[in-house]
């Protein structure tokens, strides 16, 4: 327990470094990099709406970019390094596993919003040449993209541990994604159907987050503190079960 | 008195592996009792999917035995303070191959609770001990097999554990290479770690280690001290071959 933070601390470093000096990284960049320039021509077309078009099209990019990104590494990551024995060289030492995923995580995470800030200033340089204001709301849009990716990639680390393979893990946490930011319809069936059906639906909305709680565009404010409390809970959450499975894993 | 370095009491490994409709289950290791003492060089010999892999993996608390008691020093295998005496080499370790191999040392020695100029120093003398000084500037990419042998064993060195578990350490090197790290290895055991080593050649554990265990299909078939197969007319090759058979 003691070794709990150098722990995370050394890991976290350590994936980031990984993550930068990756190829699959770069490739990621270049397109998300061409993405956001995608998006000027579509503003272009968007005639006079181009100033939000030009800001829709750019958020959802860069979110999807490096969902795409991190939910790969996620998916990939354990099963990579189980692969490769080089787990085995980590947890032969004083290691505690729960460290080593909350370590994983924050890797993640860190890379991430690395990739959102540079992504951002490139999309806000793009904006501000298209004689465009920054929006208010830009810099709590990205951090709700963040609280976004919080979720579902320690939600895709929790997969990666019972499913059998990277492109399962991707499929179920694409389908989580998906459905998550349905909530509200979800929300709204389930209170006009009755039965079996009804519990289903109440089922879904308790076990799949409720993506839309951090989607600035739909709240057009900051984003409250119920959307901080929700995202650390659903991450705790599926980190403490992550913790539960990787506990008892063999390699 | 002093625990041994391991002790092995009735330790049984079955593994499940799930299907569609019902599991199947392939026995590992099943009824194994040993101990290795401190300071000894212990060999485990055996054929292809005897269980070597399996005791080395329950040493290191990788596999969790389904049966019986696995103690390291006196503790479970899984808890901290066995761990922290133990440095273990897989066969064929994996280090990422963007990086030199001072930065590898550095991040399992951190792991291993190393830290400033104690981990410093530390890396310094496992790349000077496993002879990776000259290579000290390459990426590990251009690492050759025997280099990263080499740089499997300084990982496992770092902390200067008590316990040393190799898994074929010398396995797929060429003549110099495992002359080096026999010298290495003998060094070692001269400063009063115990190494427990697997590998399929015999005249290897014969050089290095003064007791052997022989594993056939998962049960300890025998257990060799230096002096019955020196006094032996067939040697320790005999001994295996008449075990197994």
């Amino acid at each position: 327990m003691r070794n709990g933070p150098r722990v995370i601390l050394h890991v976290a470093l350590a994936a980031v470094r990984e993550n930068v000096r990756n190829r699959f990284f770069t490739l990621f960049a270049v397109f998300a990099f061409a993405a956001v320039y995608a998006s000027v021509l579509a503003g272009v077309m968007a005639v006079d709406q181009e100033g939000r078009v030009l800001t829709d099209f750019g958020l959802t990019l860069i979110e999807f970019t490096v969902l795409a990104y991190a939910l790969f590494n996620a998916s990939s990551v354990l099963l990579r390094e189980a692969e490769t024995k080089t787990i085995y060289l980590v947890f032969s030492r004083p290691v505690p596993r729960w460290a080593y995923l909350a370590g994983k995580l924050a890797g993640s995470l860190a890379t991430s919003a690395v990739m959102l800030a540079l992504m951002g200033a490139l999309h806000l340089l793009l904006l501000r040449l298209r004689g465009f204001p920054p929006p208010a709301y830009y810099a709590w849009a990205l951090c709700g993209s963040l609280l976004k990716l919080s979720v579902i990639t320690s939600l895709a680390l929790f997969i990666s541990l019972f499913s059998t393979s990277a492109v399962s893990t991707l499929v179920i946490s694409g389908i989580v994604w998906t459905a998550g930011h349905f909530s509200a319809e979800t929300g709204f069936l389930a209170a006009h159907s009755s039965g079996a059906k009804a519990a289903v639906l109440k089922g879904v909305l308790l076990l799949i987050p409720n993506f839309q709680l951090f989607n600035v565009r739909d709240l057009a404010s900051a984003l409250p503190a119920a959307a901080f409390a929700a995202a650390a809970l659903w991450t705790a959450g599926a980190c403490l079960a992550a913790s539960w499975l990787l506990s008892g894993k063999e390699f | 008195m002093s625990a041994p370095a391991v002790s092995f009491s009735g330790v049984g490994k079955t593994y499940k592996r799930p299907g569609l409709l019902s599991s199947r289950y392939t026995v590992g290791v099943a009824g194994l009792s040993f101990e290795l003492r401190r300071g000894e060089v212990t060999g485990l010999l055996g054929l292809n999917g005897a269980g070597k892999t399996t005791i080395m993996k329950l040493i290191t608390g990788l596999l969790f035995p389904t049966e019986g008691k696995v103690r390291v020093f006196g503790h479970p295998p899984s808890e901290g303070a066995a761990k922290a005496k133990v440095g273990y080499l897989p066969e064929l370790p994996y280090f990422p191959p963007q990086v030199r191999p001072a930065e590898a040392l550095a991040y399992y020695g951190s792991l291993s609770g190393l830290s400033g100029s104690a981990l410093a120093a530390a890396v310094e003398s496992a790349v000077r001990r496993t002879g990776l000084e000259p290579h000290a500037a390459k990426k590990i990419s251009e690492f050759s097999k025997g280099m990263l042998q080499r740089l499997g064993l300084a990982q496992a060195l770092l902390h200067a554990p008590d316990l040393l578990v190799l898994d074929e350490p010398v396995s797929g090197l060429d003549p110099l290479a495992i002359h080096d790290i026999r010298g290495l290895l003998s060094g070692l055991n001269s400063e009063g770690r115990a190494i427990f080593l697997s590998s399929h050649s015999i005249s290897e554990v014969e050089k290095l280690c003064s007791r052997v265990l022989i594993m056939v299909r998962g049960s300890l078939a025998r257990t060799v001290e230096r002096a019955e197969w020196e006094s032996s007319p067939r040697g320790l090759e005999g001994i295996f071959v008449e075990a197994v058979r």
